[in-house]
């Protein structure tokens, strides 16, 4: 479904932000991606839907190069769903106008028949009660599950969340990522940068672990947090998981 | 105290020449005076708007043969004085074979001085709506010129609003420049008063500057009612992504304090 050939990416002081990634994700595959902060995983998930350039290497998406000039870039990317850590709703529009916009404009749906739709979205992340609420008047849990009820709008193959709950309260994290555990049952191809142990560990199929814009180590759950093979990787989890991590297993 | 009782009554007096100030010789001759000011400053207004947003936009553009361009109208317009433009459009068109009326030159020169000004405003507004606004507005499909219309342009004029409301306030005073060619508006029209009246002169540059004074303040009176209704956006929920301290303003004292502290 996505696949990363020899992808590298330079800032304009020439730090490379991406080394050379190579990476495979399958249809209806849970990737989770994390490191420590600056590692570059927001950047690789970007690239995905071509909001970061790259310098080198190809990245193809559904059979698509994202590098080739003939590919249709805004058709793919409505098939590819964006979830950000700020929400970024539209705070001039309300929680249902800002579902309907995009298949209205994009796929020229009909107001009516969007309306429906983005109703029945908001039912199944469960507001269906502030639809015509403009998204200050939301709480950050509310306002991050209509952002994931947009962008499911557009009917993605894929779908991209970048540390989704990291601006959230404890007790609001749980609501977005029971959507998001939802989501990934129905079979979505889905890649998730987070640090909720819990969800990698339930959800993902498999880890990537980042650092220093390098891919690590891949692997699945219990391989990276309780049996994590390069140093770098123990370090980054004995730290998130306040445990020294080869004395204690943990539950994946 | 005599001296204000008499300034009291000639101002009175210049009460009679109202229709002078407010339209010029208008029902028989041109029309002229204050009403001449606010309807240049609202044309050239309306038609620097639409070439600010074009240079405003370019302006943030990546793509160097679009910004270079933008920028150097700009900077050479905003580094230049209002009547320099006048006389450039005045002197200069008719040489280079443009035969304008003299109204239209100073309706062009100041559209060219507003649009200036106004650019950057449109730009200042665009950059204010948060990045991930336009990211969101992509990555749901959206084209950049549908993300544009829908979503950030919306958002940047409501936000650019009070600075319009005043460089409009400080553009109408600036068109009283125009009297310089020979244009009736209302410092022209004051002139041609006082040289009718030469020993109430005083009471005549009063009683324009009062007349300037109540639309001003009116008009900033109502763009502050404006201002208030249009708070609805919230941007409390976008966190900056950087935190740093000292980027947030403080108070002055307490900033004070603070140098202090750090110069020990």
């Amino acid at each position: 479904m996505i696949k990363f050939a020899g992808v590298s990416k330079y800032f304009n002081n020439g730090a490379r932000v991406l080394k050379d990634i190579s990476l495979d994700i399958n249809a209806g595959e849970v990737v989770v991606v994390c490191g420590p902060s600056g590692a570059g995983k927001s950047t690789l998930l970007k690239t995905i839907n071509k909001l970061e350039h790259i310098d080198s290497g190809e990245i193809i998406v559904d059979g698509f190069s994202l590098q080739d000039s003939k590919t249709n870039l805004t058709m793919l990317r409505a098939e590819i769903g964006m979830v950000f850590q700020h929400f970024n709703l539209y705070p001039h529009k309300t929680a249902i106008q800002n579902i309907m916009l995009a298949p209205m404009k994009v796929k020229k749906l009909g107001k009516k028949e969007a309306r429906e739709k983005a109703m029945s979205l908001l039912g199944r992340v469960g507001l269906s009660n502030k639809c015509d609420v403009f998204p200050s008047q939301l709480s950050g849990g509310e306002q991050q599950r209509v952002a994931i009820a947009r962008s499911l709008a557009m009917e993605p193959k894929i779908m991209l969340f970048d540390e989704p709950t990291s601006s959230l309260d404890p007790e609001l994290t749980s609501e977005v990522l029971d959507v998001m555990v939802s989501l990934a049952q129905s079979g979505m191809t889905m890649v998730v940068v987070t640090h909720e142990i819990g969800f990698a560990c339930n959800v993902a199929d498999r880890i990537v672990f980042m650092d220093n814009g390098e891919i690590v180590e891949t692997g699945t759950p219990p391989d990276i947090f309780v049996n994590p093979q390069q140093e770098r990787t123990r370090e980054f989890m004995s730290r998130i998981l306040h445990i020294p991590i080869n004395n204690t297993p943990v539950e994946g | 105290m005599d001296g204000f009782i008499e300034l009291g009554r000639f101002l009175f007096e210049q009460l009679l020449n109202w229709k002078f100030y407010i339209v010029g010789a208008y029902p028989k001759g041109p029309l002229g005076g204050l009403a001449l000011n606010i309807i240049l400053a609202v044309i050239t207004i309306f038609i620097g708007f639409f070439i600010a947003v074009l240079f405003g936009l370019g302006r943030t553009s990546a793509r160097k043969y679009i910004h270079y361009p933008c920028s150097a109208y700009i900077d050479t317009v905003r580094s230049t004085p209002l009547l320099m433009i006048l006389f450039w459009f005045y002197f200069l068109l008719p040489v280079a074979g443009f035969r304008l009326p003299v109204l239209w030159s100073a309706v062009v020169a100041l559209s060219v001085y507003a649009s200036a000004y106004m650019a950057e405003i449109v730009r200042a507004g665009f950059l204010a709506v948060p990045k991930g606004q336009m990211e969101a507005a992509l990555s749901s499909g959206m084209s950049r010129l549908q993300a544009l219309m829908n979503i950030i342009l919306p958002q940047a004029f409501r936000m650019m609003i009070p600075s319009f409301v005043s460089f409009f306030n400080s553009h109408f005073k600036n068109t009283s420049v125009v009297y310089i060619v020979g244009i009736v508006e209302l410092i022209n029209s004051g002139i041609i008063i006082s040289q009718r009246q030469p020993n109430r002169i005083f009471a005549v540059y009063i009683f324009m500057g009062l007349l300037f004074w109540i639309v001003c303040y009116t008009l900033s009176y109502f763009s502050r009612k404006l201002e208030k209704k249009l708070g609805i956006l919230d941007y409390e929920s976008y966190k900056p992504e950087i935190y740093r301290e000292d980027l947030v303003l403080v108070p002055l004292p307490k900033a004070v304090k603070r140098l202090m502290v750090t110069q020990k």
